[in-house]
């Protein structure tokens, strides 16, 4: 099957620093991508250039065919890259609806917003209170819809980040550490929603997750980045017995 | 009743205000006319302001240029208003695109500073090109004529006011509720994660500019006017600071906001006239005020207060206290 996203050789470099090392990974339609790797090891960066947010010094971006090595970071949300932030990037001072609004801009109406703000004009006739509501709807945070978002936990912050990319229906969903801050209930909370939101949203997901067994557990294919090179790509099983992945996180996590 | 008269607000101020001007004076109607001259401009520079966030300090020059665009095109070609006056906002929003673009390379202080820089060149500009602008002399206004009539008198510029006025009220509620008011919002709040919505913030910023400086064409238009007379003192950087002074008061990033503080920056003067001392720090020591106590404005106050209803995207006043549930401790990880 072709791969939904195809990286290939990039490269990011910070000043005389290379934070990402000529990697290359390929996501199929519906994976769960597990990307871990110590503290300082690129995945951020990486997360990053494929959103278009850090410059590429080389090597190439592909989704679902289309070259998109070259888009602006708005241009590649509107192709359907969609991502959440290590730190959560919300808008703490709006409700949870407006912050879910701003999501939508990619599905601009007319050609004219289109061209301001940025998107495209395929998509006519956007319902947003429909779209809105099925996504709060989902997220379990109907009720929380009217509240502003400094008010919520961080669970329910990270949900709302979620939503923010739902609502434009990503092809890719790239999450950073979204459980970074969660109690052990919330965490498997959020869980389960990581789990079936590629069947029920058509999305493929890059998952940056700390917890070893979490992400054995949630992901099809785990991709090993270490200071800023691929070191190992494969299931997690493979992942886990694997000497150089072990080498790289000295023993320590892989215990727990 | 009330909560028809709470969630109307402005239909009520303009009710009001055509009410007033039947029984009116001629220097009352002139300062009727010139506060909704300037309730047209706060609303311009409040979108680039207050929603979006940038500090454009050249509203006084887009004004001028209005202001000298109709004034010239009907002083010598002999446009007519109706053309004259959209010309006049299209001559302000190009410029301010063209000022826009390589404006929006820096934020904050800095383009405060570069706006400031701009609104010089352009006093300096009116002040020297005299064949054009008459320099420091000034030039006379021509009436508007509709279908004939002549609207030379404050009484009679009102009705044009009035309307454009209404226009562009109606224009600034529906750019808020648009995708381009959101991503107005969005910008402000946050360039990452606005791009990373699908947000072009640069176009959405040369936009900003364009779009307020058109308003502030307009109203620099619809002042002239009001003075028949315009020259380059009417746009200088007290016209800017007035005009800032409006938005903070009246309260940034609220469709309300410009309204209230377009009243009151009209009127406290007036009040004042007998304390020409006071008049000339008032402005100063109401923004410090302002800025410093009540950086939402009047409106935001009233907003909190629950008088007025709240306004999409117009932020929330803080809260004290974050009731955060979350047992685990945040830590962040570089
Ligand atoms: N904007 C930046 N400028 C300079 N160095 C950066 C920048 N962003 C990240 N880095 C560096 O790149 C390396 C990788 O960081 P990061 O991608 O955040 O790692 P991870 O997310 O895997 O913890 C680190 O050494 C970090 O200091
Ligand atoms: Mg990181």
């Amino acid at each position: 099957m072709n791969p939904l996203l195809k990286v290939e050789g990039l490269t990011v470099r910070f000043g005389g620093l290379t934070a990402v090392d000529d990697a290359s990974l390929a996501i199929a339609p519906g994976q769960i991508r597990g990307l871990i790797g110590p503290n300082g090891a690129g995945k951020t960066t990486l997360f990053n250039a494929i959103s278009g947010l850090a410059p590429i010094a080389a090597g190439s971006l592909h989704l679902s065919g289309v070259d998109v090595t070259s888009f602006s970071a708005p241009q590649r949300a509107a192709q359907g890259i969609r991502r959440t932030f290590q730190t959560v990037q919300l808008v703490q001072s709006l409700t949870v609806y407006e912050n879910l609004l701003f999501g939508l801009h990619s599905v601009a109406r007319d050609p004219f917003t289109a061209f301001v703000v940025g998107g495209h004009a395929q998509r006519t006739n956007v319902d947003a209170d429909r779209i809105l509501a099925e996504v709060l709807e989902y997220l379990g945070m109907s009720d929380l819809q009217d509240r502003v978002v400094e008010t919520l936990t961080i669970a329910d912050q990270r949900y709302v980040e979620i939503g923010r990319a739902l609502v434009a229906r990503p092809k890719l969903l790239m999450l950073d550490e979204p459980t970074a801050g969660l109690s052990p209930a919330q965490l498997e909370r959020l869980d389960d929603l990581i789990a079936k939101l590629p069947a029920d949203w058509d999305v493929s997901i890059l998952l940056v997750e700390h917890v070893i067994p979490l992400v054995v557990k949630l992901c099809d294919r785990i991709t090993v980045l270490d200071r800023g090179r691929v070191i190992a790509e494969g299931t997690g099983s493979e992942i886990e017995n694997d000497p150089v992945v072990q080498k790289a996180y000295l023993g320590e996590r892989l215990d727990a | 009743m009330l909560s028809i008269l709470r969630n109307n607000v402005l239909t009520l101020f303009f009710i009001i205000v055509l009410a007033i001007s039947f029984t009116t004076d001629a220097y009352s109607q002139y300062l009727i006319n010139l506060m909704l001259v300037y309730v047209v401009v706060a609303q311009g520079l409040n979108l680039i302001l207050g929603f979006a966030g940038m500090f454009a300090f050249a509203h006084g020059a887009f004004m001028a240029i209005g202001a000298y665009v109709s004034a010239l095109l009907m002083n010598t070609l002999g446009v007519p208003y109706l053309i004259a006056l959209p010309m006049a906002g299209l001559a302000a929003a190009f410029v301010g695109c063209v000022i826009g673009i390589p404006a929006i390379r820096v934020s904050g202080l800095y383009l405060a500073m570069v706006t400031i820089g701009v609104s010089e060149i352009v006093q300096w500009v009116l002040r020297h090109w005299k064949p054009v602008t008459g320099g420091t002399d000034g030039m006379l206004v021509a009436s508007p004529t509709f279908f004939g009539v002549e609207f030379s008198d404050d009484f009679q510029s009102f009705y044009v006011i009035f309307v454009v006025c209404a226009l562009m009220t109606v224009l600034a509620q529906f750019v808020i509720r648009s995708r381009l008011g959101r991503a107005f919002v969005a910008i402000r709040e946050g360039e990452i994660a606005a791009q990373s919505s699908g947000i072009n913030v640069a176009r959405t910023k040369v936009f900003a500019f364009a779009i307020s400086a058109f308003y502030a064409g307009i109203g620099g238009s619809l002042f002239s006017l009001t003075q028949h007379y315009i020259n380059p003192e009417n746009f200088n950087l007290y016209q800017t600071i007035m005009q800032f002074c409006m938005v903070i008061v009246g309260g940034s990033a609220s469709l309300i906001g410009p309204f209230i503080g377009a009243v009151i920056l009209t009127w406290l003067p007036e009040l004042l006239r007998n304390a020409q001392a006071f008049q000339e720090i008032g402005f100063g020591l109401l923004l410090i005020v302002f800025v410093i106590f009540m950086p939402r404005g009047l409106a935001g106050l009233l907003i909190s207060r629950n008088i007025l209803p709240r306004e999409r995207f117009s932020r929330a006043a803080r809260l004290r206290k974050k009731p955060e549930a979350s047992t685990s401790v945040v830590v962040e990880r570089p």
